[in-house]
């Protein structure tokens, strides 16, 4: 037969991706062989520039480690100082935060429906659903006042509040997108192209999702249903009426399923939260310049793309000693490469958009010496001797 | 009078010749991605010339100026020449296909015909997709090379079942030229609008079979959704077309809008009577306003669906497709026999 | 197929399409947009630029009375209305101004002037 197999190169630059990361495919013909995924093109540094701010400046750096799940990052930072300083921050502001969290969940998942339209090349698909996610949008910006980057919750609190006078309004905004939801549902359900797209594509056991540790609906829709919402609850969550969403079959068409049907579930979140908000202030006076007292936390949220965890390293002064993000689509990856294994060239954008990818939030460095094959791990101490040594 | 080889030269050049396909092959264009648009609830092509017309030549222009770069790996004289095979093949096709006269205003003969033409068309839209082929190949690109076998591949698939259409009025008319087969149908129509009879019936639900199948068949051949995976954008980059940039991008272009034009033309002559309609207007007009709802179709077909995967288009043509043109070529044979 | 139905609606509405720099939005309130200052009310004491998390604003002459002015650097600028939320008099405010595009990077930079307190200028002197 001789050597059949070459390999194909997606990304750092290629229109399935959105982000710059690199996945180098073995093919043979139209079937992927073997993957091999290099993350670090959008390393940004972000977890050294938060060690030179202060806690306040800090919110708005965190806030940009992803562009749509803005609001879970800080919500994330926020619980770890408020857990530091053990602030107990007022029932209306928690009220507040689920409200944007679930908004930001309709709207990433909305976006990335959108997304897999657009990669099974079904672009009318994903203009209606972009048009229709404008609601969403529009609703954000009259809550926090910007599209993408709410800066909403603050240390102590949320900084703006939620006029009652608007209630109404947001109510039938919500309304329009749990009836246009149900509309698209209804199409991915009966769309033969779509379904021929999406059934089957992609698929991961529940044994292997558990074993690669795939978390968020990439994990839901392989039969696990595990939602750090439900399985650790912040905020308001465990008074809040709510289901977890989970499929069995694993593949995209699962994945399209649970992203659908949670999309729902925010939506009754918002409404819930909506109805019954409690009156009182919405937040706590935390001193623009204040101090936060030695200790470390670890916080988790269920950030639209799956478990998001920050920890948090404080000395006593005002700034973070040390920071640590970890993103979901990180958690993803392993899980990912077992699902493009086996599968059709043509599967790749699919699969790779099935997990929601946000790779800026993933990246990472690592030291590697390719020749010798070798690399080295490092502690902190370690870090920023290494750091003292190279700078002397 | 005019000379005939002034005559002629007209004829190739100007009316109904290059000029003219070219000019209508960029409305094409943009009748397309204004519909496309429209279904897709935006505006569409909106600055250049009245309510964004001019944007296919505005882009063509654009990709002339633009810098034409050859991959150092590729077979650069293969590279370089299949954008002109691409343009111009389609274009030829479209010489035999009668869409105006120029002596006679009423008059609809093509610039060339004779016995066998069909077959002719028929060989040039696999040539078309063997350069295609080539230039995909020659680029030495990888996601060139998959988007140049999977066009191929392609062409295995729908080939069969688009000549089989393609024959069936051809039967009916008994004759193998684009010319007897619209002079059959105004025939008919005539013979129909006189003496109706019932075997009208028969013959036109299995012109409109024919008419479905060399649809999707065409859908195929144009690359266009739900069967563009040889230039699956999110998938392979564009595939056979990844490494061409600048004229030679703009020659593939205009070689796409000008297939375009060639396949609702092909529809319009083979099943619906081509450049014939009621008197007082002329065949050129009527030719237009036929390839223009053909074009609206084609396109309209490309906002329904999702991409197919190369695996699904071969089994689905082979399980469906072909058996169908099948029955269909045998049920016009018994129509045609008891005629 | 299934599509088929919304396609046909939707080829008789009129586009969603907004042809921006002809038809605007109304910004919604509270957008964060860009700066103003109102110097009458600024009492130099520079909180906002400490808190600034892109350090996108400069004190012109240093903090106190004798500032005598201040940049916004809006290239840097985040929106996070941090400033306006520190501000003890609200002298520096973001607007519902949504439309920051230049074409030279010098517009980039909003410089606002301070007059120093009028009541202490006679004493001065």
């Amino acid at each position: 037969m001789g050597k059949r197999e070459f390999t194909i190169h997606v990304g750092p630059q290629h229109p399935a991706l959105k982000e710059p990361e690199n996945f180098v495919f073995k093919v043979d013909g139209e079937y992927v062989v073997d993957v091999e995924p290099r993350i670090g093109y959008n390393h940004r540094g972000i977890e050294k520039a938060m060690e030179n701010r202060t806690y306040i400046q800090n919110l708005y750096i965190v806030e940009r480690v992803c562009g749509i799940c803005s609001n879970s990052h800080q919500t994330c930072y926020t619980q770890n100082v408020e857990e530091l300083l053990g602030m107990e921050i007022p029932e209306r502001a928690k009220y507040i935060r689920v409200l944007l969290a679930e908004l930001e969940r309709i709207h990433s998942h909305l976006l990335w429906l959108g997304v897999a339209a657009h990669e099974i090349g079904f672009d009318t698909l994903f203009y209606y659903i972009w048009r229709d996610r404008e609601v969403v949008m529009d609703m954000l910006e009259e809550i926090s006042g910007n599209r993408v980057n709410y800066a909403m919750p603050t240390i102590g609190g949320v900084r703006r509040d939620i006029a009652a006078d608007k209630i109404p309004k947001y109510l039938k905004m919500l309304d329009v997108l749990e009836e246009r939801t149900k509309f698209y549902k209804n199409i991915c359900a009966t769309e033969k192209t779509v379904l021929a797209r999406a059934d089957g594509v992609g698929f991961l056991s529940k044994e292997d999702a558990i074993r690669l540790n795939a978390v968020g609906p990439n994990l839901r829709a392989s039969g696990v249903a595990s939602d750090i919402r439900a399985d650790s609850p912040y905020l308001v969550y465990d008074e809040i009426p709510w289901n977890v969403i989970s499929y069995d079959s694993g593949d995209v068409f699962a994945n399209v399923l649970v992203r659908v049907d949670e999309t729902f579930e925010s939506v009754n979140i918002c409404r819930y939260c909506l109805e019954h908000l409690p009156d009182g202030p919405i937040r706590t006076i935390f001193s623009p310049l204040g101090k936060v007292p030695e200790g470390e936390a670890v916080s988790l949220v269920e950030a639209p793309r799956g478990e998001l965890i920050h920890y948090i390293q404080s000395r006593g002064t005002d700034k973070p000693y040390r920071y640590k993000i970890r993103a979901p689509t990180l958690g993803n990856i392993p899980a990912l490469c077992e699902k493009l294994r086996g599968g059709y060239i043509a599967d790749i954008p699919i699969v790779l958009a099935g997990i929601d990818p946000c790779f800026s939030c993933t990246d990472r460095m690592v030291f590697v010496d390719e020749d010798r094959d070798k690399r080295w791990e490092m502690n902190g101490e370690q870090l920023r001797r290494y750091g003292v040594e190279w700078y002397k | 009078m005019i000379p005939p080889v002034l005559s002629s030269l007209i004829q190739v050049f100007i009316f109904p010749g290059f000029i003219f396909i070219l000019s209508y092959a960029m409305f094409c264009e943009w009748v397309s991605r204004k519909f496309v648009a429209r279904l897709q609830n935006r505006v569409g092509p909106l600055y250049t010339g009245w309510e964004g017309i001019l944007q296919p030549l505005a882009d063509s222009i654009k990709l002339l100026a633009k810098e034409d770069i050859t991959p150092k790996a590729a077979d650069k004289f293969v590279f370089a020449l299949m954008p002109v095979a691409v343009f111009a093949l389609p274009l030829t096709a479209i010489f035999l296909i009668p869409i105006q006269s120029l002596t006679n205003l009423w008059g609809y003969s093509p610039i060339v015909s004779f016995e066998g033409d069909l077959i002719i068309v028929l060989f040039l839209l696999s040539v078309i997709i063997l350069s295609i082929f080539l230039a995909g190949w020659s680029s030495a690109n990888r996601f060139g090379i998959i988007g140049a076998t999977r066009a191929a591949l392609q062409m295995l698939a729908y080939e069969i079942p688009l000549g089989i259409a393609m024959i069936g009025p051809a039967i009916f008319a008994r004759s193998l030229s684009i010319g007897k087969i619209v002079e059959w149908q105004a025939q008919s129509m005539h013979n129909f609008l006189s003496a109706p009879n019932l075997m009208a019936i028969p013959v036109a639900l299995l012109l409109a079979v024919g008419f479905i199948i060399c649809t999707v068949c065409l859908l195929a051949e144009l690359e266009l959704r739900p069967f563009d995976s040889p230039e699956a954008e999110t998938e392979i980059v564009h595939g056979w077309q990844v490494e061409y940039s600048g004229k030679k991008l703009g020659l593939l272009r205009l070689g796409h809008d000008v297939k375009l034009v060639l396949a609702s033309a092909l529809l319009t002559s083979l099943f619906l009577g081509g450049p014939i309609g009621p008197w007082p207007i002329p065949p050129v007009v009527w030719f237009l306003l036929k390839t223009a709802v053909c074009v609206l179709i084609l396109s309209n077909a490309s906002a329904l669906f999702a991409r197919l995967r190369i695996d699904q288009m071969l089994g689905g043509s082979w399980r469906y497709l072909a058996p169908l043109s099948i029955l269909y070529i045998m049920a016009v044979q018994i129509i045609a026999g008891l005629m | 197929m299934a599509m088929a139905k919304e396609l046909l609606k939707n080829a008789r509405e009129k586009p969603c399409t907004l042809l921006y720099p002809f038809e605007k939005t109304a910004p919604p309130e509270g957008l964060r947009g860009k700066h103003v200052f109102v110097g009458e009310k600024c009492i130099g004491c520079g909180l906002c630029a400490r808190v600034c998390p892109a350090f996108a604003i400069e004190l012109l002459g240093g903090r106190g009375p004798k500032m005598s002015g201040m940049k916004v650097y809006l290239g840097r600028c985040l929106f996070c209305q941090q400033c306006e939320e520190v501000c003890p008099t609200g002298a520096i405010k973001l607007t519902t101004d949504y439309e920051l595009a230049v074409l030279k990077q010098e517009d980039m930079v909003l410089v606002f002037e301070r007059k120093p307190p009028e009541a202490k200028q006679p004493k001065k002197e």
